[in-house]
């Protein structure tokens, strides 16, 4: 099967990315929004709850956001 | 973040599996007194030589008998090797059967005694004693046209020269063969008149259509040469691009395939007698006359094309037009250099622009398998051709891509692209933005093109799993946990001073 046969064999599945180019700014600014309140909070009450409650949803806003806010601005990762 | 890079995800990373299809272009080993084995012979013979571009393009149609005993699929075609180097999108069909796509082709290493390097056509199948096939043959020769008065005033017309043999340099014996010029228009001052070759006028003339035959060559040993010169009209620039860099990056979270061009333009026509006047060039334009100078490029777009930008040495260019279409319709893209640019002048630009990736991206049947088909080469579209010296095509895949395999796509007619026997293909890793392992990258290289390749399709596949894809997030969580994992521990430390 040639790669071209791949190619036309795939055509009902395009691909479509997880966040649409449209939603990437608003959704990249609000989890960093999000994460910078929860790192805030997080640095008020240091405790070992907290970096579950606080912390690794910080951390995971940060992640998704960064990565969708640098898409956002241009600079496709 | 270095030693959970390392540490963590480089246990997750996967192998950058290689497909068979990465290859360097190598050159059979040849004696240097080799001669192709005399087993075929060219019956009829007809070269179209279209020189209305910058560059020469041919096209021969050959029928070719086996005169040996035994079934021979190797067919020689001979080339100077100081022209071999130029010779681009070489392509051999049986013309009989032109969808069942190009014969393999291979490229000897320069023969010592007589000069020649050959291309080796490799037939699909034996042709048997006293049979036929019809070769359809078809290349573009660069760098192969050259002005003459090799300078011109800035309005003057312009005259290029092209020298080639009446004969067409062959390794075989041909019986009967023709040559047909096409010129770009009737302004044909110069040409060779043979005699003795054949009866009657030769060339025969037609409008812009020159003749040249058909010679009974029989008696002619293989090789033989017969010189013709002519010179005609072009006043359009002869656009030579040195170096063309075309980046392709695939991002998968942008939802993007971002397009960036790197040109080293160079213009081979007349160069200036005298110096540039602006006076004569602003008469010039207002009067749309032909030049030899380029004044715009003319750069097609696909639909949907967005964000372009037009970028020299010094900076931005402004005098640039971007007319979107309007989705159904191809973009156009009209770049106006800082300065016209004349013969002997260089010019280097960069262009780039945006997709949406859906387009040119589709998930194939396999888990976490992609497909991508994007354009070998865009480039200007000008009416007098744009010739490329060597081509550098990177494609960027998203970090961790892997089991990356490639091909060109081919129809019934040629693409423009030589085999994939002569192109240079590797695989290696870039890093840029937010990148940890760096991303996948396919690069191909392959000199002398023109811009006949630029319906070229190339279509990827590569495997990507969910843990590849969320690489980029998930770092920066674990880099920002542990920060966060590491102030709490400090935090919680007991420093103060107290009676134990």
């Amino acid at each position: 099967m040639s790669l071209n046969e791949v190619w036309e064999a795939a055509s009902a599945t395009p691909f479509h990315p997880i966040v649409s180019k449209d939603s990437q700014f608003a959704i990249g600014f609000n989890l960093l929004f999000v994460a910078v309140i929860a790192s805030g909070l997080f640095g008020l009450n240091r405790s070992f709850l907290s970096l579950f409650t606080l912390g690794v949803p910080a951390a995971l806003a940060t992640g998704f956001g960064a990565v969708l806010m640098i898409c956002a601005v241009g600079v496709y990762v | 973040m270095r030693f959970f890079t390392a540490t963590v995800l480089g246990l997750l990373a996967p192998s950058l599996a290689a497909a068979s299809s990465f290859t360097a272009p190598t050159q059979l080993a040849v004696p240097a007194d080799f001669k192709p084995p005399q087993v075929f012979k060219n019956v009829n013979l007809v070269r179209n030589t279209n020189l209305e571009k910058g560059y020469v393009r041919e096209t021969i149609n050959v029928v070719v008998e086996n005169v040996d005993k035994q079934p021979q699929s190797d067919y020689y075609i001979p080339f100077p090797s100081d022209v071999f180097g130029r010779v681009g999108g070489f392509e051999v069909r049986d013309k009989k059967a032109t969808e069942n796509g190009r014969f393999e082709v291979e490229v000897t290493e320069p023969v010592v005694s007589t000069g020649n390097q050959y291309f080796v056509v490799h037939l699909a199948e034996p042709l048997a004693p006293k049979a036929q096939i019809t070769l359809g043959i078809s290349y573009s020769v660069l760098s192969a046209l050259s002005p003459r008065p090799a300078t011109i005033g800035q309005s003057d017309k312009q005259y290029l020269t092209y020298s080639f043999s009446a004969y067409v340099p062959s390794a075989y014996q041909t019986v009967t063969q023709k040559t047909k010029l096409k010129f770009p228009s009737t302004d044909v001052p110069d040409f060779t008149e043979t005699s003795g070759l054949k009866s009657g006028a030769d060339p025969e003339r037609k409008g812009a259509t020159y003749t040249y035959g058909p010679y009974e060559t029989t008696q002619v040993a293989p090789g033989t040469e017969q010189p013709i010169t002519v010179r005609y009209q072009f006043t359009n620039p002869v656009i030579s691009i040195s170096l063309l860099e075309r980046d392709l990056e695939v991002s998968h979270w942008g939802g993007n395939l971002a397009t960036e061009e790197r040109y080293w333009l160079r213009n081979n026509a007349s160069q200036l007698t005298n110096q540039f006047s602006r006076v004569e060039w602003t008469f010039a334009s207002y009067q749309k006359a032909p030049s030899s100078a380029v004044r715009e490029i003319a750069y097609p777009l696909q639909p949907g094309s967005v964000d372009p930008y037009f970028i020299d040495d010094i900076g931005n260019v402004s005098t640039s037009r971007y007319r979107p279409g309007n989705g159904k319709t191809a973009a156009n893209l009209e770049l106006k250099p800082r300065y016209p640019i004349f013969g002997g002048w260089n010019y280097s630009f960069k262009v780039g622009w945006n997709n949406d990736l859906s387009g040119f991206l589709r998930r194939a049947t396999g888990v976490d398998s992609y497909v991508l088909k994007v354009p070998f080469l865009q480039g200007p579209k000008m009416s007098e051709g744009v010739q490329y010296e060597h081509v550098v095509l990177r494609v960027v895949l998203p970090e961790g891509a892997h089991n990356v395999r490639f091909e060109t796509v081919e129809g019934a007619n040629s693409n423009g692209l030589p085999g994939m026997s002569q192109v240079n293909a590797s695989l290696s890793t870039f890093k840029t933005y937010m990148d940890t392992l760096g991303r996948t990258t396919l690069t191909l290289e392959v000199d002398s093109l023109t811009d006949e390749a630029r319906d070229a399709q190339l279509v990827v596949t590569y495997d990507h799993t969910f843990m590849d894809a969320f690489r980029k997030p998930l770092t920066i969580f674990g880099g920002l946990l542990t920060f966060f994992v590491a102030i709490w521990f400090l935090g919680s430390i007991d420093t103060s001073i107290k009676k134990r």
